[in-house]
């Protein structure tokens, strides 16, 4: 099964903080997008209800402006005139003379609209007879085809044909109180008209009569879509649809198959909005991820730098079984703290365990040692005081900690291999035969096999197999020479050698240091490594000074006289 | 074309004239036992429905002098008498004041001149669109005064260019049997010769009203017309 590396803690937080900011950041548009169209929607609905009371307004005015024009027009005296002689000489004359008369009319009628430059300027007589007609649009003018008088409002009133919508002002004529007629005047309302609309309102217009566009601003592909549902659609709704672009509508004007409406393409409004808000919105969610970016990697290395530098200095820790330096809080976060100290904690009792298994080891060695030297009155403390020797000549050569640690261990433990030898051999009174001495000279070995067996006594095997190897190459068990041999067992080697002739045994009396340290010179070089005696001599002084404590006592037992030759 | 119906329009009253002249010749003579019309026109509401006061706001902007009563508006006459080839020319006068011909309705015979004063402390005008005669005086300040002569027989309406209300109407005849009621509405016309006429009450604002009359050497022929005009 492939383990898969877990991704790092700050990819984690990237992804969290960015998916975060894309989530709302979406939610965002879409609520701001949903606003906008709301409001534009509105908006559109608001210019069109203004554009429509702005336009309300002007119609009132243009209505009242054509009626006051037409009743100005009603005034002239030549028109007066010559509809008033018309009436007069009617009852007189024959057809010619009618047309005579009415050529008369219809002159003045032109002059008027040659000044003014109606679309329609009418007369006709009180009983509705059409007497004269003029304008740029007289010829579209539904007039003659009409029998009933117009309707005389003074608010204006609307004349409607298929393809065309007048608005109406008209004015009797009055004489003297007697009426003689009616004039008329009117203007279309056609795409001129629609334009004008639009350009005051800033909105579409559009006008129909009849159902049949008859005017507007929309685009020819617009009016192709205006069907007429859309039509009947209008006069009720708000909104309507053409050509795939939702329109707001309001209703202008809508009297007897005339209306107007005015309209605004929402989505062509809502667009540059849109843009806008996308735009703001765009450089928000630069920003937002940026911010969003940085914060998370700091975040990240908020907690992963401490926890990186955590495990290293575990990993330090565990590899060097150095717990001396605690860890120190980063101070960051108040979870990686407590962590640290809680390490800290738990390495102090680590520590604590370690140096409890240290010193129980040091014990149960010592009492090996111990059980071993009691077996033999005469070598009682004898592994002890081999140990504070072999201290005293590694603090005169230097030795740094851990080798003088090898070396007390070691020191103590030299002799251990003699648990194998028998007693008889090994407390025999009288000189050693060469089988026994063969037997004694086994030692050594036998320790080193034992102490073997024991993992963490490894760096102490040395000392033990090899504390009767001599520089000339005539010791034991090996045979090695000079820089063959580790300084640790040399020193061992010389310790021993000192502490034996300076005990007393069962075959002679204890000798003086001096004699001691004179008899260690003499075979220094061969027998003994000259540095670690020189090292001896220097480190006497100092240790005699310190022989009062009660670790140096089993040098003052009682020591029985006897002569015996130690090669121990 | 014009000159051919202008001719046309005065051939045919002329060439009827010349017919009744020459064959009424003993009829001239016998006019000197001629006979009489008198009568009364009374003015009374018109039978139909009264028209709306206010239905046509007035637009009249000046104060003005009360209105004439409508019965100097009335012009009698008969319609066919003959043409009378001497006629004595008289000068009327149609003032203008307050914005108004006074008075209103005048009748002449043919040839004779009418005298136009303006009395108003502002210019005034005269002209006509009438087919029996077609002027214009153009505008003259107050004192001045403008005169026409009327050489046809005819109604002649005139105007003001300056004042869209002001208008009058000049009845031009061939013969001098016709006459203006009083403020009674009497009236009474002279020298008719015998026969029978159709006589016609004329108002300018309802045109001619016109009856049936036979005319005795010597006697009054007596006539009542009942004209629909309201005073306003």
């Amino acid at each position: 099964m492939a383990t898969r590396t877990p991704p790092r803690f700050v990819i984690r937080t990237l992804v969290a903080t960015l998916a975060t900011v894309a989530f709302v950041l979406s939610a965002v548009l879409l609520v701001v997008t949903l606003n906008v169209q709301k409001s534009v929607r509105d908006g559109v609905g608001d210019r069109l209800e203004t554009a429509r009371r702005l336009l309300d307004a002007l119609e009132e005015r243009r209505a009242h402006e054509l009626h006051a024009q037409v009743a100005m027009l009603a005034e002239n005296p030549t028109l007066k005139a010559a509809v008033d002689t018309y009436h007069t000489e009617l009852r007189t004359t024959n057809q010619a003379g009618r047309l005579d008369l009415l050529a008369t009319i219809s002159r003045e009628l032109d002059k008027l609209a040659t000044r003014i430059q109606p679309d329609v300027l009418e007369v006709r007589s009180a009983s509705g007879e059409v007497l004269g007609i003029a304008g740029r649009r007289a010829g579209e003018w539904p007039a003659f085809a009409r029998v009933n008088a117009p309707p005389q409002d003074a608010e204006g009133s609307w004349v409607t044909t298929d393809s065309r919508i007048f608005r109406l002002a008209s004015e009797p004529v009055v004489l003297q109180g007697t009426p003689l007629g009616t004039l008329s005047l009117a203007s279309a309302l056609d795409d001129r008209y629609a334009s004008e609309i639009s350009g005051l309102s800033g909105v579409q217009a559009l006008i129909l009569s009849k159902h049949h566009v008859v005017g507007s601003t929309l685009p020819s592909e617009v009016l192709m879509a205006l069907k007429p549902d859309v039509v009947g659609a209008m006069a009720t709704q708000d909104v309507i649809t053409l050509a795939g672009s939702d329109y707001a509508v309001r209703p202008l004007m809508n009297q007897g198959g005339a209306q107007v409406f005015v309209l605004d393409s929402i989505d062509a409004s809502a667009r540059p909005v849109m843009a806008g808000a996308r735009r703001t919105i765009g450089w928000i969610a630069l920003g937002a991820f940026i911010l969003a970016a940085l914060a998370s990697v700091w975040l990240s290395r908020t907690i992963a730098r401490p926890i990186d530098t955590l495990s290293a200095s575990l990993a330090n820790m565990t590899q060097t079984r150095n717990f001396e330096n605690p860890l120190t809080p980063g101070g960051d976060v108040l979870e990686v703290d407590a962590l640290t100290i809680t390490f800290n904690t738990m390495i102090q009792s680590v520590k604590a365990a370690e140096e409890e298994r240290l010193s129980a080891y040091v014990g149960t060695i010592r009492a090996l040692a111990l059980a071993l030297d009691a077996r033999d009155p005469y070598t009682a403390g004898h592994s002890e005081r081999v140990s504070a020797l072999s201290l005293a000549i590694g603090r005169c050569l230097w030795l740094d900690d851990t080798q003088l640690e090898v070396l007390r261990l070691g020191a103590l433990l030299h002799d251990i291999g003699k648990i194998g030898i028998s007693d008889h051999v090994l407390m025999k009174p009288g000189p050693l035969t060469g089988e026994e001495y063969e037997i004694i000279k086994q030692h050594p070995v036998v320790g080193a096999r034992i102490l073997r067996s024991v993992p963490f006594l490894e760096p102490h095997i040395p000392i033990v197999e090899l504390h009767h190897e001599r520089p000339d190459g005539k010791g034991y068990p090996h045979g090695l020479r000079g820089t063959e041999i580790p300084l640790v067992a040399s020193i061992v080697h010389v310790a021993d050698a000192f502490d034996a002739i300076t005990s007393a045994r069962a075959y002679r009396p204890a000798r003086a240091a001096s004699e001691g340290l004179r008899e260690l010179w003499r075979c220094a070089g061969a027998q003994f490594d000259a540095e670690v005696v020189h090292a001896l001599a220097k480190a006497l002084p100092d240790l005699d000074r310190s022989t009062a404590s009660a670790e140096s006592m089993p040098r003052f037992f009682p020591v029985p006289v006897a002569v015996r030759a130690v090669r121990a | 074309m014009f000159s051919r119906v202008r001719f046309r329009r005065l051939a045919t009253p002329l060439l009827v004239a010349g017919a009744l002249a020459v064959l009424h010749i003993p009829d001239v003579r016998a006019a000197r036992v001629s006979g009489r019309i008198t009568g009364v026109v009374h003015l009374v509401a018109p039978g139909g429905m009264p028209l709306r006061s206010g239905a046509y706001p007035s637009r009249r902007v000046n104060p003005k002098t009360p209105e004439a009563p409508e019965i100097g508006n009335v012009v009698v006459f008969v319609k066919d008498a003959p043409t009378e080839q001497e006629l004595t020319a008289t000068r009327a006068s149609i003032t203008q004041r307050d914005e108004s011909f006074v008075p209103r309705v005048i009748a002449i015979t043919r040839g004779s001149s009418v005298e136009f004063p303006n009395f108003d402390p502002y210019f005034h005008n005269v002209f006509s669109l009438s087919r029996a005669l077609t002027f214009d005086l153009g505008r003259f300040r107050k004192g001045e005064k403008r005169e026409r002569v009327f050489p046809r027989a005819g109604v002649v309406k005139v105007y003001c260019h300056i004042h869209s209300e002001m208008a009058a109407t000049i009845m031009v005849f061939d013969h001098r049997l016709y006459a203006t009621p009083v403020s009674s509405g009497s009236f009474a016309i002279d020298g008719v010769p015998p026969g029978t006429y159709q006589l016609s009450a004329w108002h300018e604002r309802i045109g001619e009203t016109t009856k049936p009359i036979k005319v005795v050497a010597g006697e009054d022929a007596s006539v009542e017309f009942s004209l629909p005009v309201v005073e306003k």
